[in-house]
């Protein structure tokens, strides 16, 4: 096999544009890793539902393409709302309950989406179809779309995170819970306010995954092993971190894929997220 | 009577922490709890925020009852609660730290003129405000725990031993910001193992002994009494 820098530089925008949509799931895990000390089982389908709703919008329903992710975001978001409320925030410390309900509601998403949808693989339109050349290599110009789209997003969130009074007020209660009430945080509000969140980033990276790659029921349990993998790599509760993960992550999957085959791809970064458990465990921008 | 605890019962899985403490704050008084370790001060305190639910007795506050309240529904009452090892958010700059201490507060030149007020009694804090609260030294992480809880403007400061882990001279130092802190107004409900300090700012002081009052009335009588000062306060 005669690969060129030409391949090389395409694997690792395909690798930049997958690491986009990790990025979109990974936040809103580890988010709500972080301030509810829960990992939401259930957040790969939150994903996959925020894929099918934009296929639902646009392809069934004629809507443009981006003005459906739009809507996605926000119903999806709304979903995450009542996840929380009816799920999660009841069973709250109650771990074992807690895993067997969410690996639960997983299966059940699952099977409501393929009975709605019917079986088979679906794709969303093209995000921009066509390419453009750069200095001799193709470059896909969905992907570059992707990209900017999951980097706008996050840059999004991190300014809300920084500058405003709730955004400040969930950063708050990831690093001290106690200290958090005791400024008069209402617990409830931040963790409804960040599934919420979570689940609208992750309708987002849906839809991408979905444009650019195939749609169907069962594509949120690859993504939410994804998005663990990245916060295992970044460190949890840290939005650089997450970012960082999710792009190395994709990076490297796409390098291991081009040069060993997909099948490495898939089985050397697990090897990576071993190799952090055990030397460091605090991931790339974790605290201690 | 700002703040009255009447009787409250608190159990820790299945030890007896609080047994039947009372306990009354008068509106611009400072008020010492003393005792040893595991006396329930703290537990008392986390009663009084709601951290902590007693099972049986009765916590008012201006007139209403408060106990069986979210502690943010306390907080947003007017008390605040300075945390035993402080409960500072670590990873934030101290700017940031002193903005979430105005959470509540929904307008927003009143924060900013708490901010700049705040500044001026603790300058340090300005000097430092864009430094993460963890690479400040042990005093000044105290003093921006309690400047903290000043931004949300609070009728009653309840502070869980300020002087942990302080050097003498930083007790002094904090012995003098609770001075201030009263001077200005605020009703203080101090917990301390440091008798010295407690007693040198309270006009009312509690003695706790294994989870019930087992002295209270005036500082200075207290002070007079032999077999208080003896017994409990090692002075």
């Amino acid at each position: 096999m005669n690969l060129g820098g030409q391949d090389v530089v395409q694997a690792i925008i395909n690798g930049l544009c997958m690491g986009g949509t990790y990025v979109l799931i990974g936040l809103g895990l580890t988010l709500i890793l972080g301030i509810m000390n829960i990992l939401q089982f259930a957040h790969g389908e939150v994903y996959m539902i925020g894929a099918f709703t934009v296929y639902f919008l646009c392809v069934l329903k004629g809507l443009n393409l981006y003005l459906a992710v739009f809507i996605s975001m926000i119903t999806t978001a709304i979903f995450g709302l009542i996840i929380e409320r009816i799920f999660l925030r009841s069973l709250k410390g109650r771990f074992l309950l807690y895993v067997c309900v969410t690996t639960g509601l997983s299966l059940i998403l699952q099977t409501a989406v393929m009975l709605i949808f019917s079986k088979g693989t679906k794709q969303l339109p093209s995000l921009w179809p066509g390419s453009f050349s750069l200095a001799g290599v193709y470059i896909s110009r969905e992907r570059v779309v992707a990209i900017v789209m999951a980097l706008l997003l996050t840059l999004a969130l991190q300014a809300f995170l920084k500058r405003t009074k709730y955004g400040l007020a969930m950063v708050a209660s990831a690093q001290h819970y106690e200290g958090a009430l005791m400024q008069g945080i209402d617990p409830n509000v931040m963790s409804a306010m960040v599934v919420a969140i979570g689940s609208g980033l992750a309708a987002v990276g849906g839809a991408l995954g979905g444009s650019i790659f195939n749609l169907d029921p069962y594509m949120g349990g690859l993504a939410f092993m994804k998005g663990i993998t990245l916060i295992v790599i970044g460190g949890l509760g840290s939005v650089p971190g997450a970012v960082a993960g999710g792009l190395i992550l994709g990076i490297v999957e796409s390098l291991l894929a081009l040069f060993f085959g997909s099948q490495m791809g898939i089985i050397l970064p697990l090897v990576l997220v071993i190799a952090f458990l055990i030397f460091r465990p605090r991931g790339l921008f974790g605290h201690d | 009577m700002l703040l009255e605890v009447k009787d409250i019962w608190v159990r820790y899985g299945g030890a007896q922490v609080v047994k039947g403490v009372s306990l009354q704050v008068e509106e611009g008084s400072v008020v010492s709890l003393l005792g040893a370790n595991g006396a329930g001060k703290s537990t008392t305190l986390r009663a009084i925020t709601g951290l902590v639910k007693p099972y049986a007795g009765e916590i008012w506050f201006e007139g209403e009852r408060i106990d069986g309240l979210a502690p943010a529904k306390i907080v947003a009452r007017g008390i605040r609660h300075v945390l035993e090892g402080r409960g500072l958010f670590p990873y934030m700059t101290v700017l940031e730290n002193l903005r979430v201490g105005a959470y509540l507060q929904k307008d927003r030149d009143k924060v900013e003129q708490t901010l700049k007020e705040v500044f001026e009694h603790f300058p340090r804090l300005k000097e430092r405000k864009s430094q993460q609260a963890r690479t400040l030294s042990g005093g000044e992480q105290q003093m921006l725990t309690i400047a903290r809880a000043l931004m949300g403007d609070p009728k009653l400061l309840l502070l869980d031993e300020p002087s942990l882990g302080l050097s003498p001279m930083m007790v002094k130092e904090i012995g003098k910001i609770i001075r201030e802190i009263h001077a200005r107004g605020l009703t203080v409900l101090l917990v301390e193992q440091n008798a010295r300090l407690a007693l040198g700012v309270s006009d009312t002081c509690y003695v706790l002994e294994t989870g019930s009052v087992a002295a209270c009335g005036l500082t200075k009588e207290l002070m007079e009494s032999d077999l208080v000062r003896k017994a409990y306060l090692g002075i």
